[in-house]
């Protein structure tokens, strides 16, 4: 319609005339990828149920977060949530206490007795088979399992949970949390053989005879050793092994001094457990601690920085930049580790391959040495089906795909396996799990619309080195409200109202949910992208 | 009518021919949205006028009525007799730019308030006639460039003082005097229904961006009123029978210079000598303000950072329901 027509009018109503014409630019509503979600190696959508639990709809959040992760209680306490590093509101007072919110929704799950659902009725035809009951396999078999999939995991141990399980001391996450949430897995109707090595008890061939589809989730339990032939002594161990014999209930009897070699959150676990089975304990870590290079990765202590600090509280030495160069026996028993100073961890090709300085040897007293110097998968009769490749129906996941190695990690991983399973299946095309959506960062965001609000944290059990007690107490109820409304809904509409009151033109219409832009009179001012808290408005031009 | 929104009934609805981004027509729909639809709404000549009323057109979904420049009070007067006449309680509201309240209508508020009529009289300050094309007004802040205060070798703007209206009113000893603005609906909101709830004259001055005559980008009108206030130079306070009720605290001074420089009607203050003396005169006169109203000692929790903080699912809206929708389904 041209201007010159609109002009000739009858008395009425102003909403005859379309402001709308008047436009350049025009807002749109546009959801981003919060941070916290773009750093989750689970990729759980932690804005939607933050927001769920704001709301104090506990189940309904619960359901949300277990769409990508069916272990929120474990990972809540167990994860370095890397999606609390990345959360906007550590510019504006502190990170939301993710992770306490992610344990808080599972402990009240398996309080409460919530069971997962299945997502359909029918029931597939084709078979899929998960090798090794860690978070990898445990995770795709969930997510096979709710939509229709018969799945069975195989496990060589005589307990599920894989790492979890076998590597994570109770201090730090009680088995019968993990128990509780692998019990809802498996009353999907997902079958559990344990006790069961594919390779020796059951051949591989069979296993791809009888199965349709293979998911190789055998997590890196073979620690990598150093040169000695001391292993498996009373003197010398790896950490693997020192933390599955504490997991399993034996009970050891330490020397006076042990020492943990590694700069990893293995060598931080045994350290700890060594401390509460009376021991001075120094680590022995070939890089610096952490901050000391602005965080660049290499030159800092691999661990988590959260760990070190509970490990440091509870008295556990640390000998940063130092590296063994060898056992000091006297007759069968250890009397300590000689170390001398690292000069670069990695050599110029960028492998870790420490560089130490002669002359510089100091004797660490040690009857125990505990090598914690990383660990790989373990291939032995299944080395046919790693290298068969998902064309021929052989998926790898988890640990032992040598991805970064966090639990939530192969969690991601598990669901990643079971989406490109049931595509292949289906034979349909897998699209990778990337998100579409703009990420967003504080500076597109009005920060100063939110109010500042001191983050909460669990209590810490004070009682801690006399027993494998859980140290960090989970958030109370009052808190984990708290910490959900802190949620700054990161590019997110969280009908604040601010677009519908700013609005000169009355063009952003209230609905019962969220709003809706009336382009016949909005002018394009831009207010409402302004003046949105979370930057869920994009202002864009205006096709001519 | 027009009932696009099921959340409130847009007293003042769309396809008006506001500027984009415009301040009065935000603040505008905010009041009258919070007064509703019952009401008899009284117009001065201005932007407001003009563009609510364009062509035949009205924008308005209330009682409304517009006669010359200077006499809106008088005839909200006239208006507030009669219904009193007839026994009935209607509210009636006068709106007026900072025209038809500093200079041109001054006389008939005055009289208004002084016979003691029960009107609720809203300014709407833009700082300047706009729709006519930017002149100032005795409401003009020192030192803006307007077209008949235009900066030069003589002068940096316009050379007098905004005319400190608030306390002209306030000398009334009326029952409730309040200024306000666009950012802080909660603080507008608490007002505009206080002010609802007591009989006899009362005023409302709203500070209200304008992006053409205050040269800012549209999209900073809500920004640009919140920095008025957070620098001092716009205070927020209460009034009621000439004493000083209530402020709304600084949570932090910031600098008028934040305020200012969006803003090219401030431009030419940037950059020269003689425009550097009146920057410091500016940021005087907010720490005068700031200092007279204890902007920053208010012993309150209203504050410019808790009155701003939103809330998922809003801090409520308005009192105009959508009640008669239901009644024509």
């Amino acid at each position: 319609m041209s201007a010159s027509a609109k002009l000739a009018v009858a008395p009425g109503s102003s909403t005859a005339y379309q402001s709308g014409d008047w436009r350049s630019e025009q807002p749109l509503y546009r959801d981003k990828w919060p941070p916290c979600s773009q750093t989750c190696p689970a990729a759980e959508d932690i804005q939607a149920w933050l927001a769920l639990a704001s709301d104090q709809q506990w189940q309904a959040a619960w359901r949300t977060l277990t769409e990508r992760n069916p272990f929120p209680a474990t990972m809540g306490r167990i994860c370095y949530h890397p999606c609390e590093s990345g959360c906007n509101r550590k510019h504006l007072d502190s990170a939301v206490n993710i992770h306490g919110m992610e344990r808080y929704l599972g402990d009240l799950a398996i309080a409460e007795g919530w069971q997962h659902k299945l997502l359909t009725e029918i029931s597939q035809s084709q078979r899929i088979a998960v090798v090794g009951a860690g978070p990898a396999g445990l995770s795709c078999a969930f997510q096979l399992a709710r939509r229709g999939y018969p799945v069975t995991i195989f496990d060589a141990q005589s307990t599920p949970g894989g790492t979890l399980s076998s590597g994570i001391p109770d201090y730090r996450l009680p088995k019968s949390v993990l128990q509780g949430e692998i019990d809802a897995i498996l009353a999907l109707g997902v079958q559990l053989k344990l006790n069961t090595r594919i390779g020796i008890e059951i051949s591989a061939d069979s296993l791809r005879e009888d199965f349709d589809a293979v998911f190789l989730a055998v997590g890196a339990l073979q620690p990598r050793t150093y040169p000695d032939d001391g292993y498996g002594s009373h003197s010398v161990m790896s950490g693997v092994d020192f933390l599955r014999r504490i997991n399993a209930g034996e009970s050891l009897s330490l020397p006076k001094h042990v020492a943990v070699i590694g700069g990893g959150n293995t060598a931080i676990d045994a350290a700890r457990c060594a401390r509460r089975l009376g021991a001075e304990v120094t680590v022995v870590c070939p890089q610096d601690p952490h901050g000391s290079h602005h965080h660049q990765q290499g030159t800092e202590m691999p661990a988590s920085l959260r760990e070190v600090v509970e490990a440091e509280t509870e008295g556990v030495n640390f000998r940063y930049r130092a590296g063994v160069r060898r056992l000091v026996r006297s007759g069968e028993h250890l009397s300590g580790i000689e170390v001398a100073r690292v000069d670069q961890v990695h050599d110029r090709h960028g492998h870790f391959n420490p560089l130490l300085f002669e002359g510089t040897e100091e004797l660490v007293p040690a009857g125990l040495a505990v090598f914690a110097i990383g660990q790989e998968a373990d291939w032995y009769g299944l080395e046919d089906l790693s290298q068969a490749g998902e064309k021929s129906g052989v998926w790898i996941g988890g640990d032992a795909a040598g991805k970064p190695r966090l639990a939530a990690s192969a969690v991601g991983s598990g669901y990643q396996a079971a989406m490109s399973i049931i595509a292949t299946l289906k034979d349909e095309s897998f699209v990778s799990d990337t998100h579409k959506k703009a990420q967003i960062i504080f500076k597109q965001m009005q920060l100063h619309y939110y109010p500042k609000q001191p983050r909460r944290e669990g209590e810490i059990n004070q009682q801690r080195l006399t027993g494998f007690d859980e140290v960090n107490k989970g958030l109370v109820d009052g808190d984990a409200e708290h910490e959900a409304g802190r949620c700054l809904s990161c590019g997110v509409c969280f009908e604040c109202d601010n677009c519908w009151h700013f609005c000169p033109d009355a063009a952003v219409i209230k609905k019962e949910s969220g709003y809706e832009i009336d382009y016949d009179y909005c002018k394009g001012c831009g207010i409402c992208a302004q003046e949105c808290p979370c930057g869920h408005i994009d202002m864009k031009p205006v096709a001519e | 009518m027009d009932k696009r929104d099921p959340f409130r009934h847009n007293v003042l609805t769309s396809g008006h021919r506001a500027c984009s981004g415009c301040g009065e027509a935000m603040a505008a729909r905010m009041v009258t949205d919070l007064i509703g639809p019952d009401a008899i709404y009284v117009n001065a000549t201005g932007c407001l006028q003009v563009f609510t009323t364009h062509n035949q057109q009205s924008a308005w979904q209330a009682p409304w009525i517009h006669s010359v420049f200077a006499n809106a009070a008088a005839v909200a007067s006239g208006v507030e007799a009669a219904l009193r006449a007839k026994g009935k309680e209607t509210p009636v509201v006068v709106q007026a730019g900072d025209g038809g309240t500093f200079d041109i209508g001054l006389q008939c508020l005055s009289g208004m308030i002084e016979r003691g009529h029960d009107v609720l009289f809203v300014c709407y300050d833009n700082e300047a006639y706009m729709n006519t094309g930017v002149q100032r007004s005795s409401s003009t802040p020192h030192a803006v460039r307007t077209t008949t205060s235009p900066p030069g070798r003589l002068s940096q703007g316009k050379h007098h003082l905004k005319k400190d209206v608030i306390s002209i009113i306030a000398a009334h000893h009326l029952p409730y005097a309040a200024t306000a603005t666009v950012a802080y609906f909660p603080d507008l909101k608490a007002k505009v229904e206080k002010a609802m709830t007591i009989k006899g004259p009362r005023f409302l001055h709203i500070l209200s961006p304008c992006p053409l005559g205050w040269e800012h980008d549209s999209a900073l009108s809500v920004t640009v009123s919140r920095l008025a206030v957070e620098t001092g130079l716009f205070p927020l306070v209460e009034l009621e029978h000439g004493e000083l009720t209530g402020v709304m605290r600084l949570a932090a001074q910031r600098p008028v210079e934040e305020y200012l420089r969006p803003q090219g009607r401030f431009k030419h203050l940037f950059g020269s000598k003689e425009g550097a003396v009146e920057l410091r005169h500016l940021q005087a006169l907010a720490d005068a303000r700031i200092r007279r109203y204890g902007l920053l000692s208010a012993d309150t929790e209203w504050d410019t950072e808790s009155v701003a903080q939103v809330q998922r699912h809003g801090r409520g809206g308005y009192v105009s329901a959508p009640q008669e929708m239901d009644d024509e389904r």
